[in-house]
């Protein structure tokens, strides 16, 4: 069970929101017996109203809600930049409003009324994206943070080493020593606990370092 | 006195030269006639002068005879009394010439006064004359008259396209118009006293006696709408109409009445009562195709619970140990979605059956609810989020569910696309409310352009509609409805939208 050692993800739920209060029971139960743990609301603005960013795992969302509908939910999610997957379920699936959803980001569309399998596994595989999400945030963090330890001219040297120059040609554009400049690339490499300079480069794509 | 000379001449003439010419001429011609005869007659003959004042007096009156006396005295006196030639008498003569004037003055009296008596007769009589005429004559205009009017009103009651006919206080039928008699096929010689009765349809007698039974109490008139059988054995609604004619004591002297054919109106009547039924039900097919998706949904709501709980069932069975309890649970609610998914299937059907007459206890918010569940899908195309706020007080009402919901179905598919082109929160309320317990008032809330002006005073009207492709039968219908229901529909203009409200009565 301890497959990603890392502390910072929490218990995963699936937050299921659909007016239809049978629905909602059958689908908890459901869940329920494949051992994993639900949430539901009768509506968009409850889903709202209680979300924390600590809640982990994904949405089961019905687009026919009294009030907001589940499309603008997604909508106003996104908006915010909150990041969790979303399963979109309809009676019946329009092309557009497919379209629309999926554009958004919805991990999977399932038309009313569906098989087990089918919502467990796109429960499944949108668990595993929220786990890939957190994960990559909490990369994303420790890299930020370990650029943080940087000087100005340490970032220089990693923001020019990471294009693929020599250090000729970095001594070259900073106007620099060879010597100087091998110094700080050694001490690049150690803050950013880089062990090669593949490792160094994967690192600057991931936080997209400007 | 003698102020007007042409008086005075008038006068003259009138009194004196008058009878005195006539007086001179009748003289003249006695003493003519009398000599010749004096050498035949040896006594002196003055019978001839009688004559001349007699006819003196008949033709100049009183003043002539008078005149005509001295005259024939004088001549007398001087031609053929002796001494011939002179004015003197001779002693023996005396009393003859006394006599003869005696009997000369009272034959001008006599002559005279039997001649003013009979002019007087004859004016009186040519008076008479010229009365008897000027009445004959009268008579005669007003005869004509009589006869023109009764013939114009011979004409109006014939002409007039109505079935007349008079009865007497009894109903024993005394003239039936030509329309009516044309109508009943019958020959106008062969009116029979109980005619009119005889040709009222059986089912219609009972109610048109009851009338005019009513109307015989109180000796008033009376109104009853039977069918009355034609010439050709089929049966026509009519209008009939009564009125009675009242003697001074206030007794029933006849009773006048009118058929008014009223065949056609009732047809159309019918035709369109059946029509709006149509209509109603068409609108409410179209409105439903489009929510067929809804439909759907309705339907797939516990499709896909009951699919979702068959599986789950299974699950709890398939894990080891097998979890009997949660199995039970879930096979349960298979039971309860089953029931719920069957509900909805007639609940359609029950949408979409021309139904009769249904009055029944339904609870206004639970209609609400399911119909906002159905608008969900049309509410979600224009964009429109839905409110509910709804009295629990609300008590059950006696009305007819499908035609309810049918109203607010309307009522809230013009409320969204009242809101298609707003730029604002796009906001549709549907509410309810009672009012001093005594009514309950829904109220259908759009955020939409509002309604035009001139739109206002026809929003009701059927065929007015404003949109392209309607029909401008919705709102009609929905007052149909609710006036088919004692209830009251209108508008109120916001701000910004229009909210209809309709209201239903609570029953005891």
């Amino acid at each position: 069970m301890t497959l990603e050692p890392s502390n910072a993800t929490p218990k995963q739920t699936a937050f299921i929101v659909d007016d239809d209060h049978s629905v909602c029971e059958s689908l908890c139960d459901l869940i329920d017996s494949a051992g994993m743990s639900t949430q539901h609301y009768p509506s968009a603005e409850a889903f709202l109203d209680a979300w924390t960013p600590d809640m982990a795992g994904c949405l089961v969302l019905d687009v026919r809600l009294p009030g907001m509908s589940g499309i603008k939910l997604q909508g106003i999610l996104a908006e915010a930049g909150l990041s969790i997957p979303i399963i979109i379920m309809t009676a019946h699936g329009d092309v557009p409003m497919v379209r629309k959803a999926m554009k958004a980001g919805a991990v999977e569309f399932l038309t009313k009324p569906f098989q087990d399998d089918e919502l467990l596994q796109a429960i499944e595989q949108a668990f595993s994206r929220d786990r890939d999400l957190r994960a990559a945030k909490t990369l994303e963090n420790s890299i930020l943070g370990r650029l943080g330890t940087l000087t100005p001219r340490e970032r220089q040297v990693m923001k020019l080493v990471t294009t693929g120059m020599t250090n000729k040609e970095i001594a070259d554009t900073l106007d620099l020593k060879l010597v100087t400049v091998k110094l700080y690339r050694g001490q690049v490499m150690e803050k950013m606990q880089a062990h090669s300079l593949a490792d160094l480069v994967k690192m600057s794509e991931r936080i997209k370092m400007p | 006195m003698g102020a007007n000379p042409n008086r005075i001449s008038k006068w003259l003439i009138v009194f004196v030269a008058k009878p005195l010419s006539i007086a001179v001429f009748f003289v003249f011609v006695a003493l003519l006639w009398t000599f010749p005869l004096q050498h035949v007659i040896a006594y002196p003959f003055v019978f001839l002068f009688f004559g001349a004042i007699m006819c003196s007096a008949w033709f100049g009156g009183y003043t002539a005879g008078s005149m005509a006396v001295v005259l024939s005295s004088i001549v007398v006196t001087f031609f053929f009394v002796p001494p011939l030639y002179s004015m003197t008498i001779a002693r023996e003569f005396r009393s003859y010439v006394a006599a003869f004037a005696l009997c000369a003055m009272a034959i001008a009296m006599v002559s005279s006064s039997r001649r003013r008596s009979e002019t007087a007769v004859k004016i009186a009589r040519d008076q008479l004359e010229i009365r008897v005429q000027e009445r004959t004559a009268e008579l005669q205009r007003s005869n004509l008259e009589i006869t023109g009017r009764e013939r114009q009103l011979r004409l109006l009651t014939e002409a007039i396209p109505q079935q007349i006919w008079q009865a007497d206080a009894d109903g024993r039928v005394q003239y039936c118009n030509g329309n009516l008699v044309e109508y009943m096929g019958i020959n106008p010689n062969e009116l029979r006293d109980d005619v009119l009765f005889t040709f009222l349809h059986p089912e219609d007698t009972t109610p048109f006696f009851q009338s005019w039974e009513a109307a015989r109490r109180v000796n008033g008139k009376f109104e009853v709408q039977a069918r009355v059988r034609g010439g050709n054995d089929a049966y026509r609604w009519f209008l009939i109409r009564s009125n009675p004619q009242l003697a001074e004591n206030g007794d029933v002297v006849c009773w006048y009445g009118v058929h008014i054919d009223v065949e056609d109106q009732r047809r159309a009547q019918q035709e369109l009562i059946v029509a709006q039924d149509d209509l109603a039900r068409l609108s409410r097919t179209l409105s439903m195709a489009e929510m067929a998706a809804s439909i759907a949904h309705e339907l797939n709501q516990p499709l896909t619970a009951l699919v979702t709980d068959a599986h789950a069932c299974r699950r709890w069975l398939n894990v080891q140990p097998a979890n009997m309890e949660r199995a039970i649970a879930s096979s349960e609610r298979i039971v309860r979605e089953s029931t719920r998914a069957s509900e909805v299937v007639s609940r359609i059907r029950s949408l979409f059956s021309k139904s009769a007459y249904v009055r029944e206890a339904t609870d206004i918010n639970h209609l609400i609810e399911d119909l906002a569940r159905l608008l969900r899908d049309e509410a979600l195309r224009h964009d429109v989020s839905i409110r509910l706020r709804l009295s629990r007080d609300v008590p059950p009402l006696m009305v007819d569910p499908v035609q309810i919901q049918q109203v607010i179905l309307n009522l809230a598919t013009n409320g969204m696309e009242a809101m298609a082109k707003t730029t604002r929160m796009r906001e549709l309320e549907i509410s309810s409310v009672i009012l001093r317990a005594r009514e309950v008032v829904v109220t259908v809330r759009d955020s939409g352009a509002g309604l035009a002006q001139e739109a206002r005073a026809k929003a009701f009207d059927p065929f007015f509609t404003t949109k392209p492709d309607g029909t401008g039968m919705g709102l009609a219908i929905c007052r149909s409805i609710i006036e088919a229901h004692d209830g009251r529909i209108w508008f109120e203009a916001l701000e910004c939208g229009t909210a209809f409200h309709f209201s239903l009565g609570v029953n005891e």
